[in-house]
């Protein structure tokens, strides 16, 4: 038996048709080189089903066939790279806004709170050695005034950074939401595109693609569910992505996250309406790594307290700023008590300049809050809070009041610091200093904080920073490493590669013309066979 | 391993921003002089840097406080040597009359002249530094007795002025009037013992009797050694300012150099480091742009 006439040109045009295809895929991953998220494709050629030939010689080959573009991706690859990315994008937001809170510190430098510390002090030496120039007395005030500034100026830097860090919180929420949507649709599109047995190579880039942005902003875990069979007796497989457990996006549907504004604050120092993240329907949210994570952490984190993370945020140093203020403040206005249970005197104890003998103390206290109109408060009006009628004050209460952003000096200060200016242990002696040597001697008071004296609590404050951001700048650094290894392998399977392409150019280009030349001959042959073959 | 055209891509970036963030790193040392700009860049040499400023601006304010103290004790320091000299020529004067030979107009005219010094006597008492009564305790304000001699204010032995000049380490700068000039502490009112003797001095003068003159030398004596004591005293206190002085000056040029040791850079080490990562720089730029332009594309025709 012979096959027919037209067989070879059949097998030919089969050629024709399989290297066409290889072209045209060519020139799709060609064009979609950069395309974030796409991988390769491969055409999958076979031998088309051969005829069986009866005579005993064997198949009749009929060519090559088409029988699928496959697209090269190693879903483990994903898993990992979305697994490590989450610690990515938390640890870049830390690093960053660790970097922004340094910066408020602005420490070291000639400008921070260690010279306006200095500054201070100098001016109390410089009055003890002229203790009634009124040069000095109104310098002193000045100093105050800048040191009191400073902290005011540090803990509005502080608020306004975590009211721009909440309004970023509420933005990637909204942007959470709108990639899951994304997702659901195109789970949607994918799964009617896969119903009846082909595979959507493009879409779940696409899908692959969101995947990969959503792991960066919150930790997600990503997988496909199978359902059973279809009737086709394909796989019914669902795609399903959860957040700790919960689904957000399953199939086609969509569990919304929601940016809902906290009635009561967590810490006491933060700005009021901060931004609570939860489930649209109400239900808790555990967020355990990626950048909303770590945009929460910097904006709430507490070293643990009120149920905060244990991360050293925002709260932490206000509320750092504010123990210092309200230790500082108390100390210099009444004194301290030694754990020996020796008293060293405060500014309140002193006589002002102008005293006569005979005078009681003066009670003014040097430190002080600004109250509601932003004018510095007077002693009187500072020590009503811890007056309860009996007579004794409670200088808890008092001084609970002090915030690093309303810390001030006292309004008699300001008004005439050369006269009260209390530094004298006596009235009516302008060259007492007993009282301001007492106050000089307490920055070098170990028991004034656990820490130790001022000095040692600031830098216990910076180095705790310095030492936060070193190592949000080592786990930045090794999640760099890693995920771009992972990219790299990903890139490795997945990416286009020119030379490839070029090669498979010329292959195809080689076929579609070998096929031609198939059909050409066949042509000659069919024409000796027509026109020539005079019977 | 397959290699595909956007790995060679992001490798080379992101290899390029690591070399540039180093050089970046090392041109930031060498605009600023300084080896950190953050904490986080060196969380200890911050914190030392924190520490030694402050002992820095210590010292050089104890050295403000040093010159100010010393300023007053040489104020302290002259005037208690003019009393001397007035005590030594008051002295003169009372064993020149006690001699025998004079005669009371002899006595009349070194009364007159004792006057005078005890006037001075007065105001040197009232001496002031910058404005400030310098015997006056701590009632600076006030001037210390009045022209009979009688104290203006009420004064203690007690009522020292102490200037800090290093951390826990006072100087007693003053002398109070009473010390010098009184036996004891003096209350408002109550008369000098030191200018009562030149009183009575010059009340033995006007009575004339050499006895009761000459008898008044032994007290006299008495005042010139009180005087000499205080003025041993302020000396060796000065002795310890100045010691304090070198000191400071010292701990100055060492805590300012241990600070700059900490915190500035080595400008020859950082420009050779910058040099380096510059060199590095410019050789992964070379290589890149070598790799990455040609593929397969340029030689198919």
């Amino acid at each position: 038996m012979s096959s027919s006439t037209f067989f070879g040109l059949d097998i030919a045009t089969r050629g024709l048709y399989v290297a066409q295809r290889g072209l045209t895929n060519v020139n799709h991953n060609v064009d979609n080189i950069n395309t974030p998220g796409y991988s390769r494709q491969v055409l999958e050629q076979r031998a088309s089903r051969p005829i069986l030939v009866t005579n005993g010689t064997g198949m009749l080959g009929t060519g090559a066939e088409v029988v699928g573009v496959k697209r090269m991706r190693d879903e483990y690859l994903d898993v990992k790279y979305r697994s490590e990315s989450q610690y990515y994008g938390e640890w870049e937001v830390k690093y960053t806004l660790l970097e922004e809170l340094q910066a408020i510190y602005n420490e070291p430098s000639n400008s921070g709170f260690n010279t306006v510390l200095n500054e201070f002090y100098n001016s109390l030496q410089n009055l003890s050695t002229d203790p009634s120039s009124p040069a000095n007395r109104a310098a002193l005030k000045e100093k105050a005034v800048m040191l009191t500034k400073y902290f005011n100026s540090v803990a509005e830097h502080f608020e306004y950074m975590q009211n721009d860090i909440n309004e970023i919180v509420y933005a990637k929420v909204q942007e959470i939401n709108s990639l899951a949507d994304q997702i659901a649709k195109l789970n949607q599109q994918i799964y009617n595109y896969e119903v009846s047995g082909n595979v959507a190579n493009d879409l779940r880039d696409q899908r692959g693609y969101l995947v990969d942005k959503l792991s960066k902003i919150i930790n997600i875990d990503a997988y496909e569910v199978n359902y059973g069979k279809l009737p086709n007796g394909n796989d019914d497989t669902r795609f399903v992505i959860t957040i700790s457990g919960k689904a957000i996006v399953d199939h086609n549907n969509v569990s919304h996250l929601a940016a809902v504004q906290r009635d009561t604050k967590l810490n006491e120092e933060d700005i009021p309406n901060l931004y609570e993240v939860k489930w649209a329907d109400g239900n808790r949210l555990t967020i355990k790594s990626g950048e909303l994570k770590g945009y929460l952490d910097v904006r709430d984190g507490n070293d643990g307290l009120n149920g905060s993370s244990d991360f050293r945020g925002i709260p932490y140093y206000q509320r750092k700023m504010n123990d210092f203020v309200r230790v500082f403040a108390r100390t210099f206005n009444e004194g301290i008590t030694n754990p020996d249970g020796s008293m060293t005197k405060g500014h309140a104890d002193g006589y002002t300049l102008y005293s006569q003998q005979g005078d009681p103390a003066s009670g003014i206290r040097f430190f002080a809050i600004i109250d509601e109109i932003g004018q510095p408060m007077s002693s009187q009006k500072f020590l009503e809070a811890g007056d309860d009628g009996s007579g004794n004050l409670d200088f808890d209460a008092i001084y609970s009041q002090i915030t690093a952003k309303n810390f001030s000096i006292s309004l008699e200060i300001d008004e005439n610091p050369t006269n009260n200016i209390s530094i004298s242990g006596a009235p009516g002696e302008v060259g007492n200093i007993d009282i301001l040597r007492e106050i000089i001697d307490l920055r070098h008071n170990p028991y004034m904080f656990n820490e130790g004296s001022p000095e040692d609590y600031i830098k216990t404050i910076i180095s705790c920073m310095g030492v936060d951001g070193q190592l949000s700048s080592h786990y930045l650094n090794n999640q760099t490493v890693i995920t771009k290894q992972i990219e790299n392998r990903r890139q490795s399977i997945s990416g286009v590669s020119v030379n490839e392409e070029m090669g498979n150019l010329v292959r195809y280009q080689h076929a579609y013309k070998a096929a031609a030349k198939m059909i050409q001959t066949y042509s000659e042959i069919l024409d000796i066979l027509v026109n020539r073959l005079g019977v | 391993m397959r290699i595909t055209n956007n790995m060679l891509i992001d490798n080379m970036m992101a290899n390029l921003n690591r070399n540039l963030n180093r050089v970046s790193n090392y041109q930031n040392q060498l605009s600023t002089g300084k080896k950190i700009s953050l904490p986080s860049d060196d969380p200890i040499i911050a914190s030392r840097a924190l520490k030694l400023r402050t002992d820095v601006a210590e010292i050089q304010q104890f050295k403000r406080n040093v010159n100010d103290a010393t300023s007053w004790m040489e104020i302290t320091e002259t005037t208690l040597k003019q009393i001397g000299d007035v005590m030594q020529r008051i002295r003169e004067l009372t064993v020149d009359v006690s001699n025998g030979t004079k005669t009371q107009d002899d006595m009349d005219k070194t009364k007159v002249e004792i006057e005078q010094l005890k006037t001075q006597l007065i105001n040197l008492a009232n001496t002031t530094y910058s404005g400030r009564y310098i015997f006056s305790g701590f009632k600076t304000d006030k001037a210390l007795m009045d022209t009979d001699g009688k104290f203006l204010i009420d004064i203690s032995k007690n009522e020292q002025i102490f200037y800090e000049i290093g951390i826990g380490d006072d100087i007693n700068i003053n002398v109070a009037g009473c010390d010098l000039f009184h036996t004891g502490d003096a209350a408002e009112g109550e008369k000098s013992s030191f200018i009562n003797t030149i009183d009575e001095l010059i009340a033995a003068l006007e009575s004339g009797e050499q006895t009761t003159v000459s008898g008044m030398l032994g007290k006299i004596d008495s005042e010139i050694n009180n005087i000499l004591r205080v003025r041993s005293a302020v000396g060796a206190r000065m002795n310890r300012l100045e010691l304090t002085a070198n000191r400071l000056d010292d701990d100055n040029i060492n805590f300012t150099k241990l600070m700059s040791k900490n915190e500035d850079v080595d400008i020859a080490e950082a420009i050779m480091k910058l040099m380096n990562e510059m060199n590095v720089y410019n050789a992964s730029l070379a290589a890149g742009a070598k790799v990455i332009q040609p593929t397969l594309v340029d030689f198919l025709t």
